[in-house]
């Protein structure tokens, strides 16, 4: 376990030497491909003057706005979509087609519906969120093993009785995988938001830097992007284990 | 018959729409504390009849009466064992065992302390706080056989529930089975297609093809019965009489 994790690490050094060495060698601009060092330099000023964190602050507000609210209404959606015939009849059409729409392509209307600043972002983060989480509640809930289903009739439970003691608990691994996914695009949905309708976040910082010829201060940017991608999956997995153990013993 | 009927089934008739009758006029009555077979082949409507007993399904024609009442709706007062399992993963064995009480209302130290005593009676002591994973497929049986007698029902009914277990585990089942029953006095109705399983369980045996009940044995082997009596001349003249009634060969 821990000698491929040293190997891994040690492929990351150097990787990052020879990365070092080949600016050095073939005299890349800086404004193509800065050094590893320059790029640490830049990262490192930004977080001490703390020009970088009120950057880090409004992304990481979006992302978790967004997340939330896109993950209770996909959850909602998808318990409500799972429990009526009715409506999943009726509304399923409409979800397939509007999961088909690209939704960052919505960007620039939620400009004009919501104006520049943290609503857009928000809106678009949440939408991305809230699909991953419908499917995989709806998916869950409808997969349930019917002999179990009968069981619970067997044993005169009500309706939220048996949402609440076996659909959900049976669907939890399927939730769960679904916000693992949704975890993911919300950093991209929060990124690109900046993109276009920002002047804050690391999203927009990105832009700002490309427009300042920044190089390395993108390449800081999008190391912190990337380490805030990797926290966020750590922590669904934390979570998906702590939920998930009373469900995973091995059998013997 | 000097006692009343306990379960009594009169002139049951039940057809899945678009298939030809699967139940067809079955008259079939089990008095207090009697353990009766079904047994046929796949498909001749046995497990449909058992779920007509148990009032998850409703007969088109005929009546289906419980203790000289109506049949209630499905509920803890009837027991029922599916061919599978059927235990809830993420709960405890103690926990499955006590699911059908706290689906009523709150479970109390005298129902958890009851639990516990029929678990060690079934010989399952030991695993109060194990998963059902790691239970083998007969002990994941006993817990099953416990959660159906916990809420006291009236009558047991049963569905090929040790049909996947391997024959020296299928025979311990057996045994523990009729030792609790007996001890409670419960009734039970067990489907099986395993002839031997039938005429060693039972008092009574139905065999059922194409929707009818065709033949009808009293089994009157001495209890408590134990393995040997397999081997005895009475047993397998009954057994016989029950295959030649199965491949249709009109003894009686």
């Amino acid at each position: 376990m821990r000698y491929p994790r040293l190997l891994a690490l040690a492929l990351l050094v150097l990787l990052l030497l020879a990365w070092e060495w080949a600016v050095q060698a073939f005299k890349f601009s800086p404004l193509v491909l800065p050094a590893p060092s320059v790029i640490g330099a830049a990262l490192g000023r930004g977080l001490v003057t703390g020009y970088l964190w009120p950057h880090i602050a409004q992304t990481l507000l979006e992302l978790g706005l967004g997340l939330a609210l896109g993950v209770l209404l996909g959850f909602a959606g998808g318990v409500l979509l799972g429990e009526s015939a009715l409506l999943r009849r009726v509304l399923m059409p409409y979800v397939v087609t509007s999961q088909v729409v690209p939704k960052l392509a919505l960007l620039p209307l939620f400009i004009v519906w919501f104006g520049f600043g943290t609503t857009p972002t928000v809106v678009i983060t949440a939408l991305i969120c809230f699909f991953p989480l419908l499917e995989n509640t709806l998916t869950g809930i409808a997969q349930v093993d019917a002999a179990r289903l009968e069981l619970f009739r067997m044993l005169g439970a009500t309706r939220a009785q048996t949402l609440w003691r076996l659909k959900l608990p049976a669907s939890l691994p399927a939730i769960l995988a679904g916000l693992r996914v949704a975890v993911v695009l919300a950093l991209v949905g929060a990124v690109v938001g900046e993109f276009i309708g920002a002047s804050q976040g690391l999203g927009a910082l990105i832009i700002a830097a490309q427009g300042s010829m920044d190089t390395a201060l993108m390449f800081a940017v999008l190391l912190l992007i990337t380490i805030i991608g990797l926290l966020l999956y750590e922590a669904t997995l934390w979570l998906e284990r702590k939920l998930l153990t009373t469900y995973s013993f091995p059998s013997n | 018959m000097s006692t009343a009927p306990f379960l009594d089934m009169r002139q049951v008739s039940y057809t899945f729409p678009g298939w030809p009758p699967v139940v067809q006029r079955v008259d079939w009555d089990i008095a207090p504390g009697e353990f009766h077979c079904l047994v046929g082949r796949s498909g001749c409507g046995k497990t449909t009849l058992l779920k007509l007993a148990a009032g998850l399904l409703r007969p088109d024609e005929g009546t289906v009466q419980l203790q000289g009442r109506p049949l209630p709706e499905p509920g803890p007062q009837i027991g029922f064992v599916f061919q599978q399992p059927t235990l809830l993963d993420w709960l405890s064995v103690r926990d499955n065992v006590l699911l059908p009480l706290s689906l009523q209302g709150p479970v109390g130290a005298d129902d958890v302390a009851r639990a516990e005593a029929l678990l060690a009676q079934l010989g399952l002591g030991a695993h109060l706080q194990h998963r059902p994973r790691q239970l083998s497929g007969g002990q994941q049986s006993r817990v099953a056989i416990a959660r159906a007698l916990l809420p006291g029902p009236s009558i047991l009914l049963m569905d090929e529930p040790f049909a996947a277990l391997d024959a020296l585990t299928r025979e311990e089942l057996q045994d523990a089975l009729l030792a609790v029953c007996r001890e409670r006095g419960t009734p039970v109705f067990f489907v099986t297609h395993d002839i031997a399983e039938a005429v060693y369980l039972a008092d009574r045996v139905a065999v059922m093809d194409a929707g009818r009940i065709r033949h009808d044995v009293r089994v009157a082997l001495l209890r408590p019965r134990f393995q040997d009596v397999r081997y005895s001349p009475a047993f397998n003249a009954i057994c016989a009489e029950l295959r030649h009634a199965m491949d249709g060969e009109g003894v009686a």
